[in-house]
């Protein structure tokens, strides 16, 4: 843990960031202007400052959390997150929500030194402080209304779908990879700078999602620890033949190159239903490849380039009796996959995608949650070359019971793909130690074919532990 | 306040005529000489209370365990009646670490149709369908039942065949005690209660106290309602305490704020409110 705190400060090229910080402290400035006007005296400032505190609830969260693998027994992370929330009640009904993220990470190996983050927008970088610490700005958007649309605007989370731990339609938000997806969505989830308007329209809400930022997967590096090997996700290297990787291809423009989406939700004779429709770049980029003959032998030079495509979709959920029925639905038109195909002169190849997640919850055993998922991911067309099958299947199941009025809560999930057999296997106890204090432990456990998303990191079994205090 | 004694005053001299005309009630124990409303006329009084239509509260929660060892969880509560159903939604606001957790249910009136719940989970992001809670499960891990809870100060008419036992006093409040035995086995099951007894105010017809059997007939638990008074002319329990003698467990519900008269917006029984909070 000293490591922790004897590293150099570099800050790097994160300037933009901070840029980003000083606008919401003017914005901040201006909206609290009428008390501003007061400030001709010291007792004036010290009335805007009395009027912000009281305005303001600051809420904090301290984690500690460790993981040892458990085929070496070496820690895998020991990591300390300081987590403040900060919400500021402004004139004209406005609300300010900021939160930051102070990590550090004794052990470094899952994101080992301070990465670029090449696939994160600079305005949404984290400041590196040494190898061992980040500080990210979380969120910070401000709440207003106008009539009876609600509007957020700023760098927010915006969550679609019915699934859990399953993406078809929650995929506004690109994520980190950093543990693969085994820490929780809210917390790999990165936040973008948007607009976000919800607005009735009778019985229907419409919600419509503006999104001028160009971040994607924040993907580890090759030395990380969940650095990915499955060629479902890396094209294997062709023997005889070299590789140039180059500089990945981002998106010119940001006006032009924005995120836009909407969606109407709506509930109807006990069913919810949301129709939903995404144009956005796919947040994995896709590995052009220029094959060309040098004196040396056969040279494949790869570009990694974002494309566009657009999504479509629904969700449904009801509940009937014990048991609750959600799903939901999503239709890429024109996604590319790499291929192998040497007849193929870009190496990528373009197709539609039809994903679907079917759920069934169970609440019939008091005190007990039980969740199936059936996942399936279609491609329209079989294209050559590519290392997934055009359908591929993932099925889940959940178990979880609450025990002593709810202090203790014992989970197990499993994720399978039933194409290739692999798995992961998770399970944790959580024991409310305090009203503010929680501690838990688990083992996260993965299984099967090396060549699955699952399988490549069998390696990476490891057991978890953590404590958690909210103040 | 002297308004509503005067009204339930006369409601009890009405109801017990009512009585006497029928000859409904053979009353035992120590009131035995005196002619005593009906059970059912009673659930009638206390169903019959108002209860305002709309309500906010902040609710603090504490659940203490045979050790005494606490959890506390506050929440800011709403109820408002539509024509079909009653909705609520409750807002955590401490601990910290279940901030932003929302419920929101639909009740329906109509007794046979299911209440429709939605669960905001902040670790989730997401507002989900939960199916409804069985009538006879404890709400948030506490010692009431989401029946207890659904209710609130009303009784139901349909669950249980009601019989007026005796009078007693609780704190110097002269009361009914009125028994209740759940009409079929299913319904026992469902509610988690076998038997239930309960000591109604005369006078505001409220219940002051319940003792529970399970559905075997073994002494469960019992809860109290205390600290009542009047909130803009209805009388209000501000606190509620609940025993499991079997496990030891107790849970404890302070209300405050309560306010009856405050405009509710429709727009807080949505998602969307659930979703970016109060």
């Amino acid at each position: 843990m000293i490591s922790l705190l004897n590293v150099p400060f570099s800050v790097g090229c994160k300037v933009r960031s901070c840029l980003a910080y000083t606008s919401w402290l003017v914005l901040l400035g201006v909206l609290l202007q009428p008390h501003r006007s007061l400030a001709t005296d010291q007792a004036a400032h010290q009335g805007f400052f009395d009027a912000l505190i009281q305005r303001s609830t600051l809420s904090s969260l301290v984690r500690l959390e460790g993981a040892v693998a458990t085929h070496d027994g070496d820690l895998q992370k020991l990591e300390v997150t300081y987590e403040p929330k900060l919400k500021i009640e402004l004139p004209y009904r406005l609300r300010l929500t900021t939160i930051v993220r102070l990590r550090g990470d004794a052990v470094d190996k899952l994101e080992p030194g301070a990465p670029d983050q090449p696939e994160v927008a600079p305005v949404s970088r984290s400041l590196s402080l040494g190898d061992h610490i980040t500080f990210d700005l979380r969120e910070c958007y401000l709440d207003g209304t106008i009539g009876r649309t609600l509007l957020r605007v700023g760098k927010q989370q915006i969550v679609w779908g019915k699934a859990d731990g399953l993406k078809v339609l929650d995929v506004v938000n690109p994520q980190s990879f950093r543990e693969f997806i085994l820490e929780d969505f809210d917390k790999s989830r990165l936040p973008l700078w948007a607009v976000n308007a919800e607005i009735p329209l009778a019985a229907v809400m419409l919600q419509l999602v503006w999104i001028p930022e160009n971040t994607y997967h924040d993907l580890p590096t090759s030395n990380a620890t969940f650095a990915f090997t499955s060629p479902l996700l890396v094209p294997p290297r062709q023997p005889g033949v070299r590789v140039d990787l180059r500089n990945t291809e981002r998106p010119g423009p940001l006006l032009l190159n924005s995120d836009i989406g909407a969606r109407l939700s709506a509930f109807w004779r006990g069913w919810d239903f949301t129709v939903n429709y995404l144009y956005h770049y796919d947040d994995l980029p896709v590995l052009f490849r220029e094959l060309s003959l040098t004196p040396s032998g056969p040279l494949a030079t790869i570009t990694p380039r974002y494309k566009r495509t657009h999504l479509v979709g629904g969700t449904f959920s009801n509940a009937l009796g014990k048991f609750v029925v959600r799903g939901e639905v999503g239709f890429s038109f024109g996604r590319f996959f790499s291929t192998e195909d040497p007849t193929l002169a870009n190496g990528v190849i373009k197709t539609n995608e039809f994903a679907s997640v079917l759920g069934l919850d169970w609440s019939g055993i008091e005190e007990t949650f039980m969740s199936v998922q059936f996942f399936q991911s279609v491609l329209t067309e079989r294209p050559p070359g590519v290392f997934r099958d055009q359908c591929e299947r993932v099925i889940t199941a959940l178990v979880r019971r609450n025990f002593l009025h709810d202090r203790l809560v014992a989970e197990l999930l499993w994720l399978q793909s039933q194409n290739r057999g692999d798995g992961l296997v998770r399970s944790k106890i959580r024991y409310e130690l305090r009203s503010s204090v929680t501690i838990w432990g688990g083992a996260d456990v993965f299984y099967g074919d090396k060549q699955g998303l699952f399988g490549e990191f069998t390696q990476q079994t490891r057991v978890v532990f953590g404590l958690e205090w909210v103040f | 306040m002297s308004k509503f004694i005067t009204l339930s005053t006369a409601a009890l001299a009405c109801s017990v005529a009512l009585s006497g005309v029928l000859g409904l009630v053979t009353p035992t124990g120590p009131a035995a000489n005196v002619l005593l409303p009906s059970g059912e006329e009673i659930v009638q009084h206390i169903n019959a209370r108002d209860e305002g239509q709309t309500a906010s509260s902040t609710l603090l929660m504490e659940l203490i365990d045979r050790r005494g060892e606490k959890l506390v969880r506050k929440t800011r509560t709403f109820r408002k009646y539509y024509a079909a159903e009653k909705r609520t939604a409750i807002f955590y606001v401490l601990p910290k670490n279940v901030e932003g957790t929302a419920f929101l249910t639909f009740h329906y009136l109509e007794e046979k149709r299911d209440d429709v719940q939605w669960l905001y989970l902040p670790s989730l992001r997401k507002v989900r369908r939960i199916s409804a809670a069985d009538r006879g499960e404890a709400f948030l891990g506490t010692d009431f039942t989401y029946d207890d809870m659904k209710r609130e100060s009303k009784v139901s008419l349909t669950d249980y065949a009601w019989k007026t036992l005796s009078e007693d006093s609780i704190d110097g409040h002269r009361c009914y005690m009125l028994e209740g035995i759940p009409v079929n086995r299913d319904i026992a099951k469902e509610l988690g209660y076998g038997r239930v007894v309960s000591w109604v105010d005369t006078e505001i017809w409220m219940v002051r106290k319940t003792d529970f059997w399970d559905v075997r007939g073994e002494p469960l638990k019992s809860s109290f309602v205390r600290d009542i008074r009047p909130v803009q002319g209805i009388w209000t329990a501000h606190e509620l305490e609940a025993h499991n003698h079997k496990t030891g467990h107790h849970t404890v519900f302070t209300f405050s704020d309560v306010d009856y008269g405050s405009k509710i917006d429709d727009d807080l029984f949505t998602e969307r409110t659930l979703l970016r909070g109060l």
